[in-house]
């Protein structure tokens, strides 16, 4: 399987701001490393202050690295060049009501990308935009309406549909299926399944639902306060976890993962 | 004796056309020392079932039933008020975001003061205030906070979820309930403070012999805490039983469809394969279904699901359905 | 089951035509909008609807009553002032002044006011704090003060009054938008366009300002009103308007010492002034009512 997607040391710590001297630091995140294949989803698990979001952050441009580098399809990716990497790195955002702006209809949010990154004329925009909407699920006709006609699930299927418009090959989950009931949760897995087949695609599933990511990852990341307590297969890592904060969580949730 | 006896419940949301049944005819009973779980999704309307007892619905919804007694007494004949009067003696209720629920410009202390009940603190008046000052200290005792001076002087934001949440059940009893109803208490909190609260509850009703009535919409996370459980979908009763009976043997299409989704049937399944799920979605309240509401989704649908099932007994273990997965056994 | 309607149509109307829809319902926000249409209407077209001129004197009918006394003239509908020109023509005129100017200023003020609270809202650090705060000492001293100091500088005269409210009125706008810019600035969606990599200038223009519009509109109707009486208290006071324009601050001025003789002079402008005010007023909260209770559902 060819390597996508290939991080080294990245780290990132912010400097609490307010103090004149003796300025402290905060390590958001330790440096880590990863590597993710096509085809493959890395779940990333930990609590809150983790640095899970500090990671997300990170891998999809938004913020800049302490240290350390992002190489996708072997080329170096830079923080604020944002043309050069929303082709390929995607991001679906936790809480569907602010990922949708209230006074757009779906046929102009899908279309800003769009407009933005490729040289498609009308037409074929309009015919792209159609046949995304089919893919995750919506119909067409819905490209007309208002983000606040929609229910929660299809609100995530939108997000969904704005994320893989341009094609990528990295898409980072940020705690999506989170909010949803069980059987759209289930319903968003088999679509995201699907389009993996389909398309080739890597995820990077952040949740703290391990039931989730016992079915859905084949790698798995711990993090707890900013560092990596372990990272391996999914299943060895639930089998046999090492480190005690993994097995603390497992504990947790132990109930849904052994049978009674 | 039942504790809460409720039969075929229906609430009602008047809108400009035409009434909207929001909940169709769902029955509840609890007894003492019982833990019952409410299950169903968003939009089946089990929030609106709890408001409905507790009494907090306004004017918008008009609720009627064919049964509603509490302990043996008749609550259809008596008037709102004093229906409240009744209710809010003996039941408690606490919410899914803590946080959200304690006010954010005073202290917990005050909070919990305002909380006690005067009746229940004997002596005269200049000795009120010490009596109050420590059955607060007993309160939070009770919940498990150890550290009571300092969460008595803290404000709701300056604490995590879970503490607020802790807090909240103090409050809740400060006027010993004998029913206490949790509306997804642990939605908002991560999985390990998630376990944290339903052991506080179990104890509770361990010790107390209190009983609770805890909604969710996981029915996975709740089985390992409730002796019984009542699924809800879209506002029409599905399925009642046992815990046992519902998650081993569930007679209903829907319930069967909720069980594949949690992750403990999924475990035989191979990493990666397709889950098991009911195609559609939940129906909005604009537009729902007639007759059984699961209709348009479900496999083992015909004709006679245009007509809403009644529920049908099977030694305890109570199915609204046409088709139920009993009747091919 | 008989219905109106064989196919169950459903509108789903953008947010801008919902908040319309509830602003309709509520009737005291429709009268208001309504008399501020009409006032809008007299404001443009004053010159073309005014029975007899609005400036011009008529020496042989001074100090007629309205047309309601017995000793009032029907062809002059609200009586005549001390210089004989009609009352009715004079009100009609002052409101393109009055009404109408106030208007403008909280145009041009919204328009400087947003520019700088945007450029504010994108900008971190001492920058922002400074276009942020540089017009708050404007906010320090009030309003007729600074209107009269700036007259009192470059001599009076209604363009100069219009400056000066709109000085005053800047530092408001620009706080407003700032604040609800860095409001919508933590939204996801604006961070998804970001992402997509568009410009900060394409960001306001699309994600953020369709969603505060309401926002400073609803300030824009506070401004108003708050203009319509400036500009009617510099008239008062004699810094505003030249004479002959009529003005309703002017006309109360030259009302007032004939009071005891002709109170028609003084209460008709003061009526108009109170009619502007209230109507702005109850535009501006039926706005604001609406957007509570579209936030609400």
């Amino acid at each position: 399987m060819t390597t996508l997607l290939e991080v080294y040391d990245l780290s990132k710590s912010y400097k609490l701001k307010g103090y004149w001297y003796n300025r402290k630091v905060n390590n958001a995140l330790e440096p880590l490393s990863f590597i993710l294949e096509a085809h493959k989803t890395l779940a990333i698990v930990g609590e809150v202050g983790s640095g899970k979001s500090t990671l997300a952050k990170l891998l999809v441009g938004a913020e800049k690295p302490s240290t350390g580098k992002i190489k996708l399809n072997g080329q170096t990716l830079e923080a604020g060049n944002f043309k050069q990497r929303c082709q390929h790195i995607r991001m679906i955002f936790q809480d569907s009501g602010t990922t949708l702006n209230p006074s757009l209809t779906i046929k102009k949010l899908l279309d800003e990308p769009l407009k933005l990154n490729t040289e498609l004329n009308e037409q074929e925009r309009i015919h792209l935009i159609r046949n995304t909407l089919q893919k995750v699920g919506l119909l067409a006709d819905h490209m007309n309406f208002y983000p606040h006609m929609f229910s929660g699930g299809q609100k995530q299927r939108i997000s969904l549909a704005r994320a893989i418009i341009l094609q990528p090959q990295v898409i980072i989950l940020d705690e999506a299926l989170a909010s949803l009931d069980p059987s759209l949760r289930s319903q968003m897995i088999n679509l995201l399944l699907d389009l993996q087949q389909q398309m080739g695609l890597a995820f990077i599933l952040i949740s703290h639902n391990l039931g989730i990511v016992k079915h859905f990852s084949d790698d798995m990341m711990v993090l707890s306060g900013g560092k990596v307590v372990e990272y391996g297969k999914t299943h060895e890592l639930i089998k046999k976890p090492k480190h005690k904060y993994t097995q603390k969580l497992l504990m947790a949730q132990n109930f849904q993962l052994l049978s009674k | 004796m039942n504790l809460l006896d409720i039969r075929n419940l229906s609430i009602e949301l008047l809108t400009g056309s035409e009434p909207i049944l929001a909940v169709d005819r769902v029955s509840l009973t609890m007894k003492e020392g019982e833990v019952r779980g409410l299950v169903g999704e968003s939009g089946s309307g089990k929030s609106l079932l709890a408001q409905a007892i507790i009494g907090v619905l306004d004017d918008k919804w008009k609720v009627h039933a064919d049964r509603f007694h509490w302990r043996g007494q008749d609550l259809l004949r008596l008037t709102p008020e004093e229906r409240k009067k009744v209710i809010t003696k003996d039941v408690a209720m606490i919410f899914q975001e803590p946080m959200a629920c304690l006010d954010p410009t005073t202290t917990i202390g005050d909070q919990l003061e305002e909380a006690i009940d005067e009746q229940l603190l004997s002596g005269n008046f200049w000795q009120r205030r010490k009596q109050r000052k420590k059955s607060i200290i007993q309160l939070l005792h009770k919940v498990g906070i150890k550290k009571h001076i300092e969460c008595i002087n803290s404000y709701p934001h300056q604490l995590t979820e879970a503490l607020c949440q802790r807090i909240m059940i103090a409050i809740a009893l400060a006027k010993k309930p004998l029913l206490l109803i949790a509306d997804e208490p642990t939605a908002a909190m991560e999985s390990t403070n998630q376990g944290q609260i339903f052991r506080l509850l179990a104890s509770l009703n361990q010790l107390k012999n209190m009983s609770i009535l805890l909604i969710s919409h996981d029915l996975e996370n709740i089985t390992h805490w409730t002796n019984t459980i009542t699924v809800m979908y879209s506002g029409q009763f599905v399925e009642a039983g046992t815990t046992n009976q519902i998650f081993n043997q569930p007679y209903h299409p829907y319930t069967k469809a909720l069980i594949d989704c949690s992750p403990k049937a999924n475990i035989h399944l191979p990493t990666k394969s397709r889950l098991m799920t009911l195609p559609g979605s939940i129906p909005i309240l604009q537009h729902l279904p007639i007759g059984c509401r699961l209709g348009p989704r479900c496999p083992r649908a015909q004709q006679e699901c245009v007509q809403a099932p009644k529920a049908i007994n099977h030694h305890g273990h109570q199915v609204s359905c046409h088709f139920s997965l009993k009747s091919s056994k | 089951m008989a219905r109106e309607k064989i196919y169950q149509e459903e509108e789903f109307p953008s947010p801008f035509l919902q908040l319309w829809q509830i602003f309709r319902q509520t009737p005291v926000a429709m009268i208001g909008f309504g008399c501020s249409i009409f006032l809008i209407v007299l404001a443009i077209f004053s010159p073309i609807l005014t029975p007899h001129s609005a400036i011009e004197s008529n020496l042989d009918m001074l100090l007629l009553p309205p047309s309601w006394d017995d000793s009032g003239n029907i062809s002059f509908l609200l009586g005549t002032d001390e210089l004989g020109r009609d009352m009715l023509s004079r009100l009609m005129s002052g409101a393109s002044l009055t009404f109408g100017l106030s208007f403008v200023v909280v145009v041009i003020s919204l328009i400087i006011g947003v520019l700088i609270g945007s450029l504010s809202a994108l900008t971190t650090g001492i920058k922002a704090s400074f276009l942020n705060h540089f017009l708050d000492v404007i906010l320090s001293i009030p309003s007729l003060l600074l209107a009269i100091i700036i007259v009192a500088i470059l001599g009076p005269g209604l363009s100069n009054t219009l400056w000066a409210i709109v000085m005053v009125l800047i530092p408001q706008f620009v706080h407003i938008t700032r604040n609800a810019v860095k409001e919508e600035f933590v939204k996801d969606y604006v961070l998804a366009s970001r992402l997509d990599g568009a410009s900060s200038l394409r960001i306001l223009r699309y994600s953020v300002f369709p969603n505060i519009i309401e926002k400073i509109i609803s300030q824009a109707t506070l401004a108003q009103s708050a203009a319509i009486l400036d500009i009617a208290a510099l008239g008062f006071l004699g810094l505003g308007a030249p004479i002959p324009l009529p003005e309703w601050g002017a006309m109360l001025k030259s009302g007032i010492d004939l009071f005891y003789i002709a109170p028609w002079a003084v209460y008709l402008p003061g009526l108009a002034i109170l009619f502007s005010v209230v109507a702005t007023n109850l535009v501006g909260e039926g706005i604001r009512h609406s957007l509570k209770l579209h936030k609400e559902s």
